[in-house]
């Protein structure tokens, strides 16, 4: 959904370079994750197209023809251009896109993406990372991150293949107080299996809330599965993406200004058990 | 007017005699009845018990009565008159030594037959899930059932239940279980208070929350029965399947699961079912059934697709597609209406689109008689015809896939020995509901469906045993539940988010 057409209007006479305004972006606080939505995705992550994402690291191979010819004898479709680089970390529900954009010049060389269910939230993120990679050209920053408008509890293995991401950022979810409700967390014991095969062992998982009640549901869902442990406390300290989950995240800056308390809980990925 | 049989099964239980040909079990409406394949004779009827389960209310006089008057949705949902006659069974299953059969009814209740040597059926227990299953199967050991609903949750239940599990407090005592019934029966606090929470979102939904004049959640009380969850699809669920290969000498199962979100998922068996070992990723519509071709590495899948995919699902590898779905109707649609062969009762309008509902493994003979193949069946919905091509040819580059017409819609497929009984929606008197033949493969290449005369004749005596149709709009959910799995598109969203 586009949004009003004032909103869209207004969003549309932005100049190459600027920055988006929030304000022209917001959208309804929540969304269905069980419906269907009008959601693009891609059959399978194969055919995934992410050059358009993230341009700067499409491979820049000699002879794509010839390439691109063999490749259409035993499939169909076009096959997307090769990236140098695949995505390693994760924000799911990335909302506006703190941690992204926090994350970017500290990571310069990892390939970054949100996952984010409101489409003009989406494209805000989209917009954001084009302005700010136009504005820091030079340095060539804001080139590795990008933001898909996707429904993360439905189909992150559309995107990501088998043991492929080294990070994944649940920060701040929806809590979903009603027990009625507890089935739309973002975690839960059957979305931590998809997690656990979306990342690679010893990866790890970032959580962070300003509800207590749901903080504790993750660490008992984390906990009680066996793809995952707890990270100690001195080395969740020690991470500098734990200080970045904290600081720059919106929800996080918000939580701040209340002088709310932020829980923070951290999980590995273990090796899979061999098989009995 | 007569209710077609919607689900076939064969049993032969080991206790029958050596060369008895087994016992074909057959659910018509609420009725599940045996008759011998010996003798044609029905051997046993057993019928659905309205009261069972937690569906209490039997009629409507009664239902103003019950529940209090808080809760008017729910009122009027037990008071719902389709509720008041007996469920229906919507899954049947054949334990792998033939001792067992499972029927699922749509009062959500997983019930447990004895199969005994004369082809009788003992109802050994009921046990009522949390949401209406829409898949069960035993596994090999022939002592765990499992189970899938379409919210996505698939269960491990024991075949038998144990006294004692129902004394036992523990519903849920192994470590691979989820917690939500868990905290369902504790009573509810709200879960953070107006000072922990600070942003206007969480506190809108806090507040909405302390509103509600109950706060004791509605969520129903634990399962009062040895069950684990064993995995989960946030997607709906549609078909559940177990597969087993040898690895190092030694067996490895799996159970491979299919959704409304085109997924194929592949897990490890328990205990390890917290595993998922891959997808298999091709399908852009709904994935409605699942099959395994046993003593291969093969999968056959459809659904909303005008294709099927042969997958060697260990590599999560589409090695074929059969793309001629819509092509072959198209030709047999022509055909019929060439050759304007008398009242079909179906109308001949073109195929829109296709929901396949069911896809089995049969028996075929060789050419020479004897050999032994098999072949793959699939029927789609509403649609009076099988597609199939023998097993050892899917993968070859033109894959000789035929299609059968038949006079009715196909509803479920069984076999015995050599012979493959099919189950038709017949609704009249002018023909027997289910059909016996043999496949034989031709020199062609291709596969020819001939009448199994003799089981035939054993046939009839089903077709004595009254069953009226009592709801027609419930018969047609009952047997048509595959295109309604298909996305609407855009619609949808506007509504979710208006909602939201
Ligand atoms: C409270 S916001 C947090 C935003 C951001 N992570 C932060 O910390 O500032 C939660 C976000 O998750 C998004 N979301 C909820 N369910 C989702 C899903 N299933 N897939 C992707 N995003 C989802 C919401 O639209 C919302 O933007």
């Amino acid at each position: 959904m586009p949004g009003p057409p004032k909103k869209r209007q207004k969003r549309d006479e932005k100049q190459d370079g600027d920055m988006p305004q929030k304000k022209y972006y917001r959208q309804r606080a929540h969304a269905n994750p069980f419906s269907d939505h009008d959601l693009t995705y891609p059959e399978s992550p194969d055919v995934m197209d992410w050059s358009q994402h993230y341009p700067a690291f499409v491979e820049q191979s000699g002879n794509t023809s010839i390439d691109k010819d063999r490749k259409s004898e035993d499939q169909n479709d076009a096959s997307p251009p090769k990236m140098s680089k695949q995505i390693e970390i994760a924000d799911i529900g990335c909302g506006f896109g703190g941690l992204l954009f926090a994350l970017a010049p500290k990571l310069p060389d990892t390939l970054i993406l949100g996952l984010e269910i409101r489409t003009s939230v989406t494209e805000f993120v989209q917009e954001k990372a084009k302005a700010l990679r136009s504005q820091n050209a030079a340095a060539g920053l804001y080139n590795n991150i990008s933001c898909i408008r996707a429904n993360a509890m439905k189909f992150l293995p559309n995107f990501f293949h088998k043991a492929q991401l080294s990070k994944i950022f649940l920060c701040f979810p929806d809590p979903h107080f009603k027990a009625r409700k507890h089935k739309q967390r973002i975690v839960s014991t059957s979305l931590n299996s998809e997690y656990a095969f979306v990342m690679k062992p010893g990866g790890k998982v970032y959580t962070i809330t300003d509800v207590e009640d749901l903080h504790l549901w993750m660490v008992e869902h984390f906990e009680a599965h066996s793809s995952f442990e707890r990270v100690n406390d001195d080395e969740v300290e020690g991470d500098v993406c734990v200080e970045v989950m904290k600081t720059e995240t919106e929800e996080g800056k918000k939580v701040e200004r209340n002088d709310g308390t932020k829980y923070v809980a951290v999980f590995r990925r273990l090796k899979d058990p061999p098989w009995p | 007017m007569n209710h077609p049989f919607q689900l076939v099964e064969i049993a032969k239980p080991p206790a029958a005699q050596r060369d008895h040909p087994g016992y074909l079990l057959a659910a018509c409406g609420s009725k599940l009845l045996s008759t011998c394949l010996a003798t044609g004779n029905v051997v046993s009827e057993w019928t659905a018990d309205v009261g069972s389960g937690q569906v209490a209310v039997s009629n409507d006089t009664e239902s103003t009565h019950v529940g209090g008057s808080e809760r008017p949705a729910k009122k009027q949902k037990t008071g719902n008159a389709s509720l008041a006659t007996a469920p229906n069974v919507i899954k049947l299953a054949i334990s792998p030594n033939h001792q067992h059969a499972v029927a699922v009814t749509d009062d959500k209740c997983v019930r447990v037959f004895e199969i005994h040597a004369e082809g009788k059926l003992l109802e050994l227990s009921q046990r009522t899930m949390p949401k209406r299953p829409c898949a069960v199967q035993v596994l090999p050991d022939n002592a765990t059932i499992i189970c899938g609903d379409k919210f996505g949750d698939v269960y491990s239940l024991p075949l038998l239940l144990e006294l004692k599990a129902i004394e036992d407090d523990s519903p849920m005592g192994s470590t691979e279980s989820h917690p939500p019934q868990q905290e369902a029966s504790t009573p509810f606090k709200p879960s953070a208070s107006m000072q922990t929470v600070h942003t206007k979102r969480n506190r809108k939904a806090l507040e909405a929350q302390l509103k509600q004049k109950n706060l004791t959640p509605k969520s129903k009380a634990p399962l009062q029965f040895d069950h684990k969850v064993l995995l989960g699809h946030v997607s709906m669920l549609t078909d559940v399947a177990y597969a087993s290969r040898e690895v190092d000498g030694k067996q490895r199962g799996y159970i491979i699961t299919a959704d409304r979100d085109e997924h194929i998922r592949i897990s490890r068996a328990p205990p390890q079912s917290h595993v998922i070992e891959g997808y298999c990723l091709g399908h852009r519509e709904f994935v409605s059934k699942v099959c395994v071709i046993p003593g291969t590495d093969l999968l056959v899948s459809g659904g909303g697709d005008d294709w099927l995919g042969i997958w060697q699902w260990p590599a999560f590898k589409l090695l074929a597609r059969f793309d001629q779905m819509r092509a072959l109707l198209h030709d047999l649609i022509a055909k019929t209406n060439g050759s304007n062969v008398e009242d079909q009762g179906n109308d001949k309008e073109p195929i829109e689109q296709i929901a396949v509902s069911g896809i089995w493994i049969v028996p075929a003979t060789g050419q020479d008689g004897t050999s032994k193949e098999h072949a793959v069946i699939v029927a789609c919905e509403k649609v009076p015809a099988l597609f199939y091509c023998p097993v050892s040819k899917l993968l070859e580059q033109d894959a000789p896939w035929n299609l059968r017409q038949f006079r009715y819609p196909i509803l479920d497929i069984t076999s015995v020995g050599t012979t493959t009984l099919v189950s038709l929606d017949v609704r009249g008197e002018e023909q027997q509901r289910i059909v016996a033949y043999r496949l034989k493969m031709q020199s062609s290449g291709g596969t020819d469906f001939q009448c199994d005369e003799e089981t035939n004749a054993k046939l009839m005596g089903l077709d004595c045993v009254p069953s009226d149709i009592v709801d027609a709009k419930g018969l047609e959910d009952l047997l048509y539940g595959a295109a309604s799995l298909r996305k609407r598109g855009h619609q949808d969203e506007d509504v979710a988010e208006e909602a939201g």
